[in-house]
């Protein structure tokens, strides 16, 4: 029998039931969202702080449609069950020139943010907006296999990138704000110049924090 | 004359604010999805989302809350329209296929509808009491959770995000050869959800819950019952056809005064008004007075008791006074009436 007779609530035993088992599930899923681990993610201007930005974003998706060179897209469950729907950039696509061309170097993902969970601290330009930065394997770039591609220190915008003594391209990390145009342009893995092995391009955009990991482990190792 | 069904005027507009969002996607039009739907600034955020991102981030977004104020305003003047009318949920699962339901289960369902309407019997609760079930229960769960974790949990399974995620994730797949895991994920969740609680509406939906409680203020378009053309005042014929036709919601039109807050969950859907075989169910804007007289009540239990002698009444006062509204109507509407009072007839000794 149930107590629908309760005084007040007329609270029964199945919405007691339907209610604290959907307040759980919803715990658990938050708890396992998480601490489940998810992978960094470049991420649009204004959206570099991360905990602000997972707070705030309702996934709404309107940073994707503001985006005039459409470099924005919806991160995918692979990237961590956290940031479903969260917008990040694919440099495959396009690029990111801070809405230079699209809206005067005020970036629309930013201004069309309902919730600010895009937002630009003071005194941000296009320069101090760090949306990741470019990685260079040497292994699969043309230019360190001699054959003369230098497109990457060609188009920086920021001069980010230095040709060596033998023509071969190096990142110049202090000055690169990860618009994305290098990894955007490279050639290693178009046109029959594949590399063995090769599974991404040879310059490619990584979030500060997938960076600052990689280093801790290459320091790790070579104390080893 | 009305040619075509709420419900297929619904379903309409439900697909063409689907496809306006689509057309959002494929286009870059910045109409954004259920999340914030709008043009620039002026946008509905989804009242659950900012709340569960205010808590979440603890912090007060102006630009967030002004466009909060503004659905809580739209809210109040038109009431739950949001479930029937923009919602794509109910269409879906309208859809989906219908789990088949265990005999236990069907009792459990038969043993919540009576306690609901015993819960709407007056003196069944407190007077003024806000109707609180297990949705609410959600609905804490959902900002409890945001709070705790620092993001707005129930906007990752809410089912109004899956279903346009799902459509966005579609259009990437054909418009850009994107494939993802999310492609199965997504629908999964969402098949889940809504084949499994087929209540979803009704029993879970947190943001449901939200706007019920703020559509307690709200004062306009609610349904009436025009007394002189209902069967069950006009001829005293035990008629609930509008109550059955209210099956998401289970509103009682012709009690509502056994609880106060019951018409916060009426959607508007008009279901109850395309029941109604004499069409005496109206939306007006303002309600000129109490919904429903006292004695109405009284006139039920009669009916109940006496359906011939009160009929017979009727009909004779019907003859000779105000006949014009049978008249009106025409032959359709009589056998209708006569298909209402059989049905109300095998539905009792159904019960007995």
């Amino acid at each position: 029998m149930t107590d629908s007779g309760t005084p007040g609530g007329g609270i029964t035993r199945r919405k007691l039931a339907i209610g604290v088992g959907g307040t759980v599930a919803l715990l658990g899923i938050g708890g396992v969202a998480k601490f489940a681990g998810s992978e960094p993610l470049c991420r649009p201007p204004g959206g570099q702080d991360e905990e602000h930005l997972i707070a705030e974003c309702l996934r709404c998706e309107k940073c994707y449609e503001a985006c005039p060179t459409g470099v924005i897209v919806t991160a995918k469950i692979e990237a961590g069950l956290i940031n479903v729907r969260t917008p990040t950039l694919n440099f495959k696509l396009n690029w990111c020139d801070y809405c230079d061309q699209g809206n005067d170097g005020h970036p629309l993902c930013v201004e069309v943010c309902p919730t600010a969970a895009l937002r630009l601290p003071e005194g941000a330009t296009r320069e101090n907006v760090i949306l990741g930065t470019a990685y260079l394997v040497e292994d699969w770039c043309l230019g360190w296999q001699l054959r003369g591609c230098r497109r990457c220190y060609e188009e920086c915008p920021f001069d980010a990138i230095e040709m060596d003594a033998h023509e071969r391209p190096r990142v110049i990390p202090e000055k690169c704000n990860g618009c994305g145009l290098c990894e955007n342009i490279c050639p290693s893995l178009m046109a029959g110049s594949y590399t063995v092995g090769a599974t991404d391009r040879a310059i490619t955009i990584k979030p500060v924090e997938t960076l600052r990991l990689l280093a801790l482990e290459q320091a790790g190792e070579e104390e080893q | 004359m009305r040619r075509f069904k709420a419900t297929h005027v619904r379903t309409l507009i439900i697909l063409l604010v689907a496809l306006v969002i689509m057309v959002g996607y494929v286009a870059r039009l910045d109409v954004g999805n259920l999340s914030t739907l709008g043009y620039g600034i002026i946008s509905a955020i989804c009242p659950l989302g900012f709340l569960e991102t205010t808590l979440a981030g603890k912090s007060f977004i102006l630009r967030a809350l002004v466009s909060f104020v503004l659905v809580i305003a739209l809210v109040i003047v038109l009431g739950r329209v949001l479930c029937a009318w923009i919602c794509p949920v109910p269409l879906i699962q309208r859809w989906l296929p219908k789990r088949k339901k265990k005999a236990r289960e069907q009792m459990e369902d038969r043993r919540a509808d009576l306690a609901l309407s015993e819960d709407r019997q007056p003196g069944g609760r407190r007077r003024g009491a806000a109707r609180l079930d297990s949705r609410h229960w959600v609905l804490g769960g959902s900002l409890l959770s945001a709070a705790v974790f620092g993001f707005p949990v129930f906007c990752l399974i809410c089912p109004v995000g899956l279903t346009f995620a799902t459509l966005l994730v579609l259009f990437r797949l054909f418009g850009y050869g994107e494939t993802t895991l999310t492609l199965l994920v997504f629908p999964a969740i969402l098949i889940l959800e809504l084949v499994v609680f087929r209540k979803w509406c009704s029993k879970i939906c947190p943001l449901g819950a939200l706007v019920s409680l703020v559509a307690g203020l709200n004062r306009f378009f609610r349904p009436k019952i025009n007394d002189s053309k209902c069967l069950v005042t006009s001829r005293g014929i035990d008629c609930s056809l509008c109550h059955e036709a209210c099956a998401r919601e289970g509103i009682d039109l012709r009690r509502p005064l056994a609880s106060k807050t019951a018409l916060n969950d009426c959607t508007k859907c008009r279901d109850c008004a395309d029941a109604c075989p004499t069409k005496a169910i109206i939306f007006p804007l303002l309600a000129s007075r109490p919904t429903a007289p006292k004695e109405m009540v009284e006139v039920r239990a009669t009916a109940a008791t006496g359906v011939a002698e009160t009929t017979e009444a009727a009909e004779a006062a019907e003859r000779t006074g105000r006949a014009s509204t049978t008249e009106r109507t025409g032959t359709a509407s009589t056998t209708e009436t006569t298909e209402a009072t059989s049905t109300t007839e095998t539905s009792k000794s159904e019960e007995s």
